[in-house]
């Protein structure tokens, strides 16, 4: 077994290890392990450390399993990582020079490091190893024990020549009580520790630790060496007093009360509810002191925390403070996996109720508008309009049963829809919001914050879509959870659906087709008000056109090609077009409507038109202007430009089914054909509007006009000499029966509003309209998710501007490229999100504790400017470092503030403790009695220390007066809980 | 079926009408040239299966139409392309001088702003040449782009063309990882319903 588990040894010493006990084998793997981690020869030659580098520079760690028979151990090897010294260097240095270690215990570069393993705290040293026992192993308690353990690495470090000290954990793991050992050329170092629950008295002090000391190092000398003394005592303030957390949570239910618009929507709450820092630790330090320049015994203390030459700070954080902007998130992020839909949500109003209301309310209104009938009422206020509807709502649901409160209801409604609350006077206010949308538009591109919805994928800043995700966001928070935003959704798509069916342009979105980069919902929004823009048009059109008609009805008189007959037929139909609340076959119908109107069927229905050329003239019909003064081919007539159906609007899920079914066609040459032949719809519009525009045009007309590519012009020399200009198609438009010949052939004189609709308004509005309709809560909440993330970052953006914290400033912009993944696929990945909420709140956390600290070291009135920059410097590195120098110590600006907080903690705790009771009912005469006891037993500035360093180093021979001498420390901890003295001591062994 | 594809990518080839985008895509797809090709209307669609250093990755090509009148509807396509082949025409110089036309659209419609783009100056076979190729090097170099001279009739460049750009997009780990679970395009296979608002997170019944 020996042999199996040690080959390398077998191979290559010849000793027999057959008959090795238990620790010979544990000596020679630790022997082996200072081998593989190359920690043999000489340490020294490597530079002191410069100041601060423990703290600076990076620790690394190797650890690896040992074993001791059956019992596990680790060996790990702790180490400063430094740039590595020369070689040639390393040769210079002289054979007898001290370990690395043994210097370390006397430089000064490094005491009380902020953030290291505590045998570096203890012994100043940059580099060590460690032997503990494994987890669930035992720990080392017995002597005998220990005894072995030291003695095992004794021997492994005599053996190897490695010179890095090596430590054992003994005793229970809470106590990091370590023994250990240093070796050199004729020089050794022992770590010895003693750690007690108490301070025993007569050790309370400086005098008595020295004792300890000076009996330790045994020295005769005389006079004795100089003792180098530092000494450091922490400061606990946990109670910040008047001082405490100024922030209030917002007042929701103020912002909504009453007569306030919407104005106040839109915000999102940010800061902390309760104090994110909560503890500061105040480190006073004296370094290089001597023996009998302070005196510190068990009657008299000179050591005045005040007096201190050096102070450092650190703060202790809240774990996690509730905040306001996290807390308004999570609950957000809450609601996506809520399953119920709005009907169980809200308990009633099923879907068929639904419908029955909806026909309630279209009847109700087209008693309001029959008199003007098929212009919708142009002198109603929308306000009015937009009340109405919901009044009517609200009739079949009691008030009582109203998940969102009717006031709240409403200035919500009005923040989302600012335009119902413009008194309508005039007609042009139907225009004003795409003018609006699009002048703000050009001011907002110029910020760059403006560009973000581009990343996110959410919306722009003050769309209608982000303003509702704001308002679900605060309502779903203070006003009624689910069932709140349940009910907002079904108000928000009611009003939709009564601006579809009253031509009411929704307010807040950027014209023209969807804007594939936005969230899927704002892209419906958008296709929405592109369905009411059309029905506008159409409707604007209609009218001009039956206006027209009546006056040349009016100068010809009637009967004449059977026209008035089709024209009732065309005011029957718009009626029916207009009346709202279809049903859903009903809008299937409506597939036969056309572009513009339905118009008199008498004119020229023919393919072709080349053959009737006199009379062509006047049947021109739908010309936009001229093309480039380009004439027909066959006739002297101008080449014109048609008036075209635009094509239709897409969003994006749309375009994906569409495309799935292109690409379902396969890519064989029919497939081609087909795809081609689905798509030719727009084309052969096109060419049924040229048609019209251009009576007696051909094929090459319009190939001219619509792809001049394929029109080759050439010059050739005619048989007179002349050199003229030829045309044809080209070669790919000559192939006889391709699509474009075909579409030409196909195609009708028709122009553009006598066609087909390419694009179904009525259709594609009531898809919308239901889609967003069947949104559960959860649908809708993951919709806006976007745009909530959105305006998060967005305030975590504006809030770290106030406070100026470079770290969050870094990690917001991360954060950003992040969520911009994310937030990328179709398919959100919930656990990423949440990851990358609690990031933000994090983010938050820390702007709220630069606030807080801020606060608290805020400037008095009347002090200096340095002062203030100097404090704002302070504040920010306590934000960011793990310890922060306070310059001036209790002199400088930041020390007399911390002075001042302590001095008050101070008074109140002694007036709490001891005056409060008798104070209350005394406190009319007490005036003159108070200030005799404030002044008899003065209260302390400084509460006792809650923990007391000692360093005590100095370089004597040992362990004879004519021994070398050598570097011997010794650090001390006193805490109220805790005793500790960690020795190390250097002896000569040369000649022992 | 697709078990052994590494990725499917989505690429896109733009440019004016009749600089042989629908021949270069030919030549790719099927290693043919056809002059009886007639002008693309709205767009068209290709698969091809490429092996690039040991990975096979599945390219879906929709191949656009160039002419005006279509462009407004085109641009729709760019959704989720994470390459893109911009085809001039080496013997027409107009085609050339559109060519920063068509990256501004392309900048408004994608969706990404890493999408790796190729600029292919293409017809090289003829003779006269109205664009010198060291102004199509300085073009891509001006747009960080990929470039390379081709012609679809004699083959010269094509498969070269397409390989670079794939070879580029893989070598963009991001491009292509996140975007490999969301490409819902699966050909003839068809969607469960009703699924799409719902991610993976939460369980629907
Ligand atoms: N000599 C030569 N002719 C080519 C080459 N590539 C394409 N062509 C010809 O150019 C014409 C246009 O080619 P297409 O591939 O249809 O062009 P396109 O870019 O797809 O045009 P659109 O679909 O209208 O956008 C056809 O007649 C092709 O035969 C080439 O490399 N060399
Ligand atoms: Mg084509």
């Amino acid at each position: 077994m020996a042999a199996d588990s040690d080959p390398e040894s077998e191979v290559f010493e010849i000793t027999d290890f057959t008959t090795a006990s238990e620790w010979e084998r544990f000596v020679s793997r630790v022997e082996e392990v200072l081998n593989d981690w190359k920690l043999i020869g000489s340490s020294a030659g490597k530079l002191s450390p410069e100041k601060g580098e423990y703290t600076s520079g990076t620790w690394g760690e190797k650890c690896q399993d040992i074993n001791f028979a059956d019992f596990k151990f680790y060996i790990t090897h702790h180490f400063l990582k430094q740039e590595c010294e020369k070689d040639d260097e390393k040769d210079k240095v002289e054979e007898d020079a001290f370990p690395l270690a043994m210097q370390d215990l006397l430089c000064m570069n490094n005491d009380f490091p902020p953030r290291a393993h505590c045998l570096v705290r203890w012994y100043g040293i940059r580099e060590f190893v460690v032997i503990s026992p494994g987890t669930n192993c035992e720990a080392i308690i017995s002597e005998s024990k220990c005894n072995l353990l030291l003695s095992s690495i004794s021997i492994s470090l005599a053996n190897s020549g490695c010179q890095v000290p090596m430590f054992v954990q003994i005793q229970q793991k809470w106590r990091r009580m370590y023994a250990g050992e240093c070796q050199g050329p004729g020089v050794r170092t022992d770590f010895e520790m003693v750690h007690l629950r108490k301070v025993p008295s007569q050790y309370n002090h400086l005098s008595g630790l020295l004792d300890i000391f000076r009996s330790k190092i045994g020295c005769t000398l005389s006079p004795l060496p100089p003792v180098n003394i530092t000494i450091r005592f922490t400061y606990i303030l946990q109670d910040w007093q008047q001082h405490s957390w100024p922030q209030q949570p917002p007042d929701f239910d103020t912002l909504l009360g009453g007569e306030v618009g919407g104005v106040e929507f839109g915000k999102i709450p940010f800061g902390a509810c309760e104090e994110p820092i909560s503890e500061l630790h105040l480190a006073t330090t004296w370094p290089h002191l001597t023996e009998g320049i302070v005196v510190d015994n068990d009657v008299y203390s000179d050591l005045d925390p005040l007096q201190a030459p050096h102070w450092s700070v650190r703060v202790r954080t809240a774990e996690n403070p509730q905040c306001l902007l996290g807390d308004f998130l999570s609950e957000f992020f809450k609601l996506c996996c809520r399953k119920e839909s709005t009907e169980e949500v809200l308990g009633r109003g099923s879907a068929e109720d639904e419908g029955k209301e909806n026909s309630d309310i279209s009847s109700a209104l087209n008693k309001l508008t029959e008199p003007v009938a098929p212009v919708p009422i142009s002198k109603l206020s929308v306000s009015n309009m937009v009340h109405s509807a919901r009044k009517h709502i609200r009739r079949h649901r009691r008030i009582d049963e109203s998940p969102l409160n009717t006031d709240i209801l409403n200035s919500v409604l009005l923040y989302v829809f600012p335009d119902a609350a413009v008194e309508k006077s005039s007609e042009n206010s139907k225009n004003k919001p795409a003018q609006s949308n699009a002048c703000g538009k050009a001011e907002q591109d110029k910020n760059s914050d403006y560009n973000l919805f581009l990343q996110l994928k959410s919306a722009p800043i003050d769309s209608l879509t982000y303003r509702l995700a704001l308002c679900v966001c605060l309502v779903n928070y203070n006003h009624g959870g689910l069932r709140a935003v349940a009910h907002l959704w079904q108000e928000f798509v009611l009003e939709l659906r009564y601006r579809w069916e009253n031509n009411y342009l929704i307010y807040g979105l950027a014209g023209g087709p969807p804007d594939l980069r936005c969230c899927l919902l704002h892209q419906k929004l958008q296709m929405l008000n592109c369905c009411i823009e059309r029905k506008r048009a159409r409707d604007e059109a209609r009218k001009v056109l039956e206006e027209s008609k009546e006056r040349e009805r009016k100068v010809s008189g009637s009967g004449q090609n059977g026209r008035p007959a089709s024209e009732s037929a065309t005011a029957s139909a718009s009626k029916k077009e207009v009346s709202p609340g279809k049903s859903w076959d009903s809008w299937s119908d409506s597939e036969d409507e056309f572009f513009e109107c339905l118009s008199d069927q008498g004119e020229i229905e023919a393919p072709h038109t080349e053959g009737e050329k006199d009379g062509s003239k006047s049947k021109a019909e739908g010309r936009l202007h001229p093309y480039n003064n380009m004439t027909l081919l066959n006739s002297t007539e101008p080449l014109y430009i048609p008036v075209t159906q635009e094509p239709a609007p897409m969003t994006e899920d749309l375009l994906e089914e569409q495309s799935e079914v292109l690409a379902k066609l396969g890519t064989s040459a029919e497939g081609t054909h087909l795809r081609a032949r689905m798509q030719s719809a727009c084309l052969l519009s096109d060419m049924e509007s040229f048609k019209a525009a251009n009576p007696g045009c051909v094929l090459e007309d319009f190939v001219r006009w619509y792809s001049p590519r394929d029109y080759v012009e050439e010059e050739v020399v005619d048989e007179k000499g002349n050199t003229v200009v030829k045309g044809e198609l080209s070669a790919r438009m000559k192939i006889p029966g391709n699509m474009w010949v075909e579409a030409w052939e196909t195609a009708r004189v028709t122009p553009a509003r006598r066609q087909r609709r390419l694009f179904d308004d009525t259709k594609e509005a009531e898809k919308v309209l239901h889609y967003l309709a069947v949104q559960k809560p959860a649908d809708l909440t993951r919709h806006l998710l976007p745009c909530i993330l959105h305006a998060a970052i967005l305030k975590l953006k504006e809030e770290e501007a106030v406070e100026d914290i470079p770290s969050v400033r870094k990690t917001i912009q991360q954060a950003t490229s992040q969520a911009s993944k994310l937030l990328h696929t179709p398919n959100y990945d919930y656990k990423k999100l949440e990851d990358f909420i609690n990031q933000l709140m994090a983010m938050e956390t820390v702007i709220t504790r630069a606030r807080s600290l801020k606060a608290k070291f805020a400037m008095c009135e009347g002090e200096k400017v340095e002062d203030t920059d100097e404090l704002e410097t302070f504040v920010s590195s306590l934000l960011e470092e793990p310890e922060v120098v306070v310059v001036g110590a209790g002199q400088g600006p930041a020390g007399s503030i911390i002075h001042r907080l302590f001095v008050n903690a101070q008074r109140l705790a002694d007036f709490t403790s001891d005056e409060a009771a008798l104070l209350a009912p005394l406190e009319e005469d007490s005036g003159r009695d108070r200030k005799q006891t404030a002044g008899s037993n003065k209260v302390p500035d400084f509460p006792p220390p809650a923990g007391r360093e000692i360093l005590v180093r100095t370089c004597v021979p040992r362990p004879a007066p004519y021994s070398k001498a050598l570097p011997q420390r010794l650090f001390c901890v006193l805490m109220r809980e805790e005793f500790r003295l960690a020795g190390a001591f250097s002896s000569d062994t040369s000649f022992f | 079926m697709d078990d052994d594809v590494l990725t499917t990518l989505k690429l896109l080839i733009i440019g004016e009408s009749g600089v042989g985008k629908s021949s270069l895509l030919l030549r790719f797809t099927e290693d043919t040239f056809d002059p009886e090709q007639s002008a693309t209307i709205g767009v068209d669609f290709k698969v091809k299966t490429l092996a690039i250093d040991g990975n096979r990755a599945k390219l879906a090509i929709w191949d656009t139409a160039g002419q005006e009148r279509f462009r407004t509807l085109t641009p729709s396509y760019y959704r989720g392309a994470q390459g893109v082949i911009l085809v001039y025409d080496v013997t027409k110089r107009d085609t050339f001088m559109k060519l920063e036309n068509w990256l501004n659209e392309l900048e408004t419609y994608t969706t990404r702003n890493d999408i790796v783009k190729m600029l292919v100056g293409n017809k090289i076979d003829k003779d006269d040449h109205e664009v010198d190729r060291n102004e199509g090097l300085k073009f891509a170099r001006k747009h960080s782009m990929l470039f390379i001279e081709a012609s679809a009739k004699t083959k010269d460049g094509v498969q070269c063309a397409f390989e670079e750009l794939v070879e580029k997009i893989l070598q963009t780990p991001g491009l292509w990882e996140s975007e490999n679970q969301g490409q819902k395009l699966r050909l003839g296979d068809q969607e469960q319903g009703g699924g799409r608002a719902c991610g993976g997170y939460c369980s629907i019944p």
